[in-house]
């Protein structure tokens, strides 16, 4: 009895925890700035108000921008991610190769490198190349960084199906697309959507890319447009930054709740098991 | 060239004409399902980290353009001799540690104790994750406004509640700086960890634990043999993992306290990007780089390892 009361008290504590942060940013996003400035803050909104969502697309930088930016590099890097490693996991599960181990470890070994460390080539490059402020160039940047989970996640996934479905349609005289688009594909769905959902959170996510790659304020994404809309005299407009915390949040925390069976799928497949 | 081994034609190796074509073949299908994926790759992070471990043996500061001269291992050399450069490396194992530790704990705790059936309990454990994928710099604001010295939310809790007399400085103080960066990033990997172990426990087999209680070994254990060695796998493959992770983290730190106040709780991937964007100093900044490339590609070396023993 005294043990079931205590893991229920600590089950109790763990879960305020978790949640309250995230309770907290949504109830400051819905209060008056009087409300928000209280010295001793209250812990439900009194005049609930949408004043802080209206607010962001009212001044010189509108997060609406950031949003729609957010959206087309993520559902681009949603689509180009998926068939670059759709492919390239196809090839490092079937095909025999020579360097295919040492390629292998070596994709999973970049999705270690810090990003910081890449900037200041990148930046030159990209420049180079007039890839800043541009759409594609940011694309391919968030692609490039989810790709090694990707590929291995894929990997993973074609591993698992008998090869002998494919050796039959080899003797029935299909291509090396038509197998990969008729027979694998259509087998390994939870796993093309985990790699889907991982490509446009980790799109969605990256903040030290869309930083520096690009320097008009019209094509930031949500994460560096935050750090635009909330420096200097805007440092302490905590509606506002509560606000489009929610908005950047709940596309990920809605994804991430109705696709969990997949991802958590992917997840142990792709990290725990390789 | 690479050589492709699947040809499903092999009646055909004595027909030397054949042989080629179908090998031809089989070379350019694998370079058009590996190459995109390789370049992109080889474009975005290879070569700029080749081109960081050329920039590092310049010295290249951008406020002085016409200065950019080949300086051999001076800015290695000035690296040693930098303390701040140290104190970012302690700083880097201090919060590493103190994340990951209390992160991997928690979360085996609360591993364990949501290991029930109960439809309430698998409920919760899929909510309980979502700390872990909310962008860094939406936690990174949130808790420089919980943390906020006048109106947050964590001095008002603990004043009221009569912990402390007065509002603490958590972000303008060293120590307390520290700790709230922690703090924001348990916060958001504790769910990671429960993931993993809930995943390392359900893969348990009945017997064994029914094996354990046979033998009627205690609870604690049972803990200790069966569930403890089933997990150990799982534990280290995600430590290290999350170990890698914060070596690297950026956000969180950046919008709660950009490093300061001073450099406490400047990590080494903070300290980079403040000596190329603040000293503008590119050829120092790259030269710390390669070093943090290469600590990194050790471990990730480690971890690989660990992966392929469970093939």
């Amino acid at each position: 009895m005294a043990a079931s009361l205590l893991i229920a008290a600590i089950l109790t504590i763990f879960i305020i925890w978790t949640f309250f942060p995230i309770y907290w940013m949504f109830s400051t996003s819905i209060k008056s700035a009087l409300e928000v400035f209280n010295i001793s803050p209250e812990l439900f909104p009194k005049n609930p108000t949408l004043e802080h969502y209206y607010a962001l697309d009212k001044g010189s930088i509108k997060v609406s921008v950031f949003l729609k930016n957010s959206i087309i590099t993520g559902l681009g890097t949603v689509i180009l991610a998926m068939f670059l490693a759709l492919f390239a996991g196809y090839a490092l599960s079937r095909f025999r190769f020579r360097m295919k181990k040492f390629i292998s470890l070596g994709i999973l070994t970049t999705q270690m490198f810090p990003l910081v460390v890449l900037l200041i080539p990148l930046y030159l490059l990209y420049k180079r190349l007039n890839l800043l402020n541009s759409y594609i160039g940011l694309i391919l940047s968030f692609t490039s960084f989810t790709l090694p989970f990707s590929i291995w996640m894929l990997k993973g996934f074609i591993d698992s199906i008998p090869i002998e479905l494919e050796e039959s349609a080899i003797i029935d005289g299909c291509s090396k697309l038509q197998i990969l688009f008729h027979i694998v594909t259509p087998l390994i769905v939870p796993g093309l959507v985990a790699t889907m959902v991982f490509a446009f959170l980790d799109a969605w996510n990256n903040l030290l890319f869309p930083l520096m790659l690009v320097t008009r304020p019209s094509m930031k994404t949500l994460p560096p447009g935050m750090v635009l809309a909330f420096a200097g005299e805007f440092k302490h407009n905590w509606g506002g930054m509560m606000a489009t915390s929610v908005i950047v949040s709940l596309p990920v925390v809605v994804v991430f709740v109705t696709m969990q069976k997949y991802l958590v799928q992917g997840l142990t497949a792709g990290a725990v098991k390789g | 060239m690479k050589k492709i081994m699947d040809s499903p034609d092999s009646k055909s190796e004595f027909k030397l004409g054949r042989k080629l074509k179908t090998g031809a073949r089989a070379v350019v299908t694998l370079t058009s399902f590996l190459g995109p994926a390789l370049s992109v790759m080889g474009i975005v992070i290879l070569y700029p980290i080749v081109e960081g471990a050329r920039l590092s043996l310049f010295s290249y500061k951008l406020t002085r353009p016409s200065d950019v001269g080949f300086s051999w291992f001076d800015n290695y050399n000035y690296m040693i001799s930098d303390a701040v450069f140290w104190e970012a490396m302690q700083n880097t194992f201090v919060f590493t540690g103190c994340v990951v530790g209390i992160s991997c704990l928690v979360g085996l705790i609360m591993a364990l104790l949501l290991q029930r059936p109960l439809i309430i309990f698998k409920f919760l454990r899929g909510i309980v994750l979502i700390p872990w994928v909310i962008p860094g710099i939406v936690i990174g604001y949130l808790f420089l406004y919980m943390f906020d010295f006048e109106i947050g939310i964590i001095n008002n809790m603990l004043v009221q509640s009569g912990l402390i007399r007065k509002a603490l400085p958590w972000l303008a103080d060293r120590e307390l700086a520290m700790v709230a960066i922690i703090i924001a990033h348990v916060w958001n990997q504790t769910p990671f960890f429960l993931l993993m172990f809930t995943a390392g426990l359900m893969s348990i087999p009945e017997e064994a634990l029914e094996a354990a209680y046979l033998e009627g070994s205690s609870s604690w254990q049972e803990f200790r043999y069966v569930v403890f060695a089933y997990l150990k796998k799982i534990m280290v493959i995600a430590t290290l993992l999350m170990v890698i992770r914060n070596f690297n983290n950026f956000p969180v730190i950046y919008a709660m306290t950009g490093g300061g106040p001073s450099f406490s709780t400047t990590t080494a991937v903070i300290y980079i990007y403040r000596v190329a964007f603040e000293r503008f100093d590119i050829g120092y900044a790259s030269a710390i780089g390669t070093i943090w490339v290469l600590i990194l590609l050790t471990l990730s070396i480690i971890y690989t390892r660990f992966l392929k023993d469970e093939f």
